[in-house]
């Protein structure tokens, strides 16, 4: 997953990325709304965490921005002046959600991936495919309720496969949302973790969850349930 | 007089006024002295006749025809009389006309050449005009005597005609005084207009149907109107300023307590010293939320704030929390009369601030189902509406007597509150700046039922 982060205040802008990439997510950090719309437009973001009280373009200005250019991916609104005009501007502009300055670094995770999970159509926190479900509050996963141990690459390649249940997913996509830009893209990383995944998923083979398709990538074959 | 018309109407028909009074007086006297000229000249041309009539008899005497030419002389009632007097004053000769009257002399006989023009009265007391004239008669050659001709008209005529122009004239100027002092009152109103205008406006711009004074205000208005906008302008800049550096505060005080919060979060810090900071900081931050909210709400003592829509509004914070309670996704129904519009009289941000935060409430509380009702409150002689809110859900409903409580301490934001206290503290503030009130009860729902009151004013 590819997180972008705009916010002009450096240690809590610093504080978020290493927060984020620490749960596996490749961060982009931005210090104002400029260098932030030049990051949203030129890499694939999977969802921005924008500070309204930016220097220079304002957040507001930069969600609108975004938003007119085609850009989809959630937006979680940063604000420290907690009243509600601020609030129901900054969510007609085009964000989704907001917290309020100052947070819990956990209440922001929350929000970010409650976010990512509902643009990919799961109305629940836990995502269940077959007899694995995740939960994305908790960052848990379970095979037939009993918990897996991941690091947080593998429950990153899990989480992305599972959100995009069905669906192929590039060995470049997975990549670019694991690692920064100048990843060696030649690498076999990817396969890799798969192998380690299928393994701790799967030990004794029956299930066979995730599906290689020579060329084009993975699929999560497993039937999703949506509650 | 506290109308500015009527004090000009008044000034100006005092002016009328005196200035018509002097025009009849002067006009009058003038008419008077030349009626009376006019008797004068009429009254020597019959003098005149007189002395022509005159004859001398055949014993040197002085004689008159019986009959004059003149033949108002010889008519009784006819209103001209005429005598002559000899130098004794004795009557020698009388008119017709004088019968059985006489002219009541003060003079006796006049010298040669002395005439007389002057009121006199007759024996019946009534009033004649009088002229008399004295004259040097030659019977012979050698022989003369001093003879006094008198001819007089009776007054009544003159004042008949002095009474005719006097009322014609009263009537005349009493028409075109009215005419022009209703002339004058329609000039005013058409040249006092502007002002009447400056003073709907501004009821306009207090009941919030207008933002500031029009334009197209006469020269001398133009200032005072500009002044007045530029009052208005710089009132709402200095709350807007006066909102942005709160802001500003916010920011300045939250981003550090922001970064102090997630530095809390490192492990080289023993677990009970990190839940004492963590909390010390939350309730820095619960101050600086209060007082900063608190602080925020303008209520309804500035000018200049446009009605605000509030179904409008409704709608923008009900599909802001659609997006942020997505995943709960509650029925929120609107029960709004559409036959009007319901407007709020006061500052939009103390709107949203107001539904923000109960239907924040009620989105995290519910199980599934808020009902929002709203209608307008009408009174007959109130110059703007109130309106009615009522926000209630189907949760667990809060602690009523505890939130009362806390609402009626004021909220102080040193004790320890929970979110849902500060911001329901925060809408009775402004529901207060309002004049309004804010009750707590329990739906028929199952949760709470937050009703708010703003009357018409």
């Amino acid at each position: 997953m590819r997180l972008l982060v705009v916010e002009d205040e450096a240690p809590l802008r610093e504080g978020l990325a290493k927060h984020f990439a620490s749960q596996g997510f490749v961060v982009d950090s931005a210090a104002d709304g400029t260098e932030g719309l030049y990051f949203g437009k030129e890499y694939p973001a999977d969802l921005a965490i924008v500070d309204l009280g930016l220097p220079g373009m304002s957040g507001m200005d930069l969600i609108r921005t975004l938003r007119e250019s085609g850009k989809e991916f959630p937006i979680l609104i940063l604000t420290a002046r907690d009243r509600w005009q601020d609030k129901v501007e900054g969510l007609q502009a085009g964000a989704d959600d907001y917290v309020v300055k100052p947070f819990h670094m956990e209440e922001v995770a929350a929000r970010v991936n409650a976010l990512l999970r509902r643009t990919t159509g799961w109305s629940q926190p836990v995502l269940q495919c077959g007899p694995i479900s995740l939960d994305t509050r908790r960052q848990e996963v379970c095979v037939h309720d009993a918990p897996i141990e991941l690091t947080s690459y593998e429950y990153r390649v899990l989480e992305h496969l599972m959100l995009h249940a069905g669906e192929v997913v590039s060995k470049t996509e997975l990549t670019e949302s694991l690692y920064e830009q100048d990843y060696d893209r030649d690498s076999n990383v990817i396969e890799v973790f798969v192998g380690r995944l299928r393994k701790k998923l799967d030990p004794d083979g029956s299930l066979k969850p995730i599906e290689t398709l020579r060329g084009r990538g993975y699929r999560m074959v497993l039937e999703r349930y949506s509650a | 007089m506290s109308s500015l018309s009527g004090r000009l109407l008044l000034a100006l028909s005092i002016l009328l006024l005196l200035f018509f009074s002097i025009t009849i007086a002067v006009l009058d006297s003038a008419f008077r002295s030349a009626s009376e000229k006019a008797v004068a000249d009429r009254l020597e041309i019959q003098l005149t006749g007189l002395l022509s009539a005159v004859e001398i008899d055949d014993y040197g005497g002085v004689s008159f025809p019986d009959e004059l030419p003149e033949a108002r002389f010889n008519n009784p009632g006819s209103g001209l009389f005429g005598e002559v007097a000899d130098e004794n004053g004795e009557r020698i000769w009388r008119s017709g006309s004088l019968v059985g009257l006489g002219i009541t002399d003060s003079h006796g006989s006049l010298s040669a050449g002395e005439t007389h023009f002057e009121q006199l009265t007759l024996s019946d007391d009534s009033g004649v005009f009088a002229l008399s004239l004295g004259v040097m008669w030659e019977l012979s050659e050698v022989e003369s005597t001093r003879l006094t001709f008198r001819v007089a008209e009776r007054l009544e005529p003159y004042y008949a005609q002095i009474n005719r122009f006097r009322t014609q004239l009263l009537g005349w100027f009493a028409s075109v005084m009215l005419l022009m002092i209703a002339a004058q009152a329609l000039f005013l109103r058409w040249a006092l207009s502007p002002l009447r205008r400056i003073e709907s406006e501004v009821r306009e711009i207090e009941d919030g149907e207008r933002a500031e004074l029009g334009s197209g205000y006469p020269r001398e208005l133009k200032g005072a109107t500009q002044n007045i906008n530029t009052l208005i302008g710089s009132e709402r800049e200095r709350l807007t300023r006066y909102r942005n550096t709160l802001g500003n505060l916010a920011h300045s005080l939250k981003t550090p307590l922001a970064v102090l919060r997630n530095g809390l979060s490192t492990p080289d810090m023993s677990p009970e010293s990190a839940g004492e900071l963590q909390k010390q900081i939350d309730r820095m931050d619960d101050i600086v939320g209060y007082q900063l909210q608190r602080a925020a709400a303008s209520g309804s003592m500035t000018l200049g704030h446009v009605a605000v829509d509030v179904v409008t509004e409704i709608r923008a914070v009900r599909e802001t929390l659609d997006k942020v309670y997505a995943d709960k996704r509650p029925q929120c129904t609107l029960d709004i009369d559409d036959s009007e519009s319901v407007q709020f009289f006061g500052d939009k941000g103390d709107l949203l601030e107001v539904l923000g935060n109960l239907l924040d409430n009620a989105y995290k509380w519910c199980k599934g189902a808020i009902q929002v009702s709203l209608k307008s409150v009408q009174k007959p002689d109130a110059r703007r509406p109130g309106l009615s809110l009522v926000v209630e859900d189907d949760g667990p409903g809060m602690n009523v007597e505890d939130t009362r409580l806390l609402l009626e301490r004021g909220a102080r934001a040193d004790e320890t509150v929970d979110g849902q206290g500060i911001g329901l503290a925060v809408v009775k503030e402004i529901v207060n700046l309002q004049g309004g009130t804010l009750q707590l009860l329990r739906s028929s729902l199952g949760g709470a039922k937050i009703a708010i009151h703003i009357p018409p004013k």
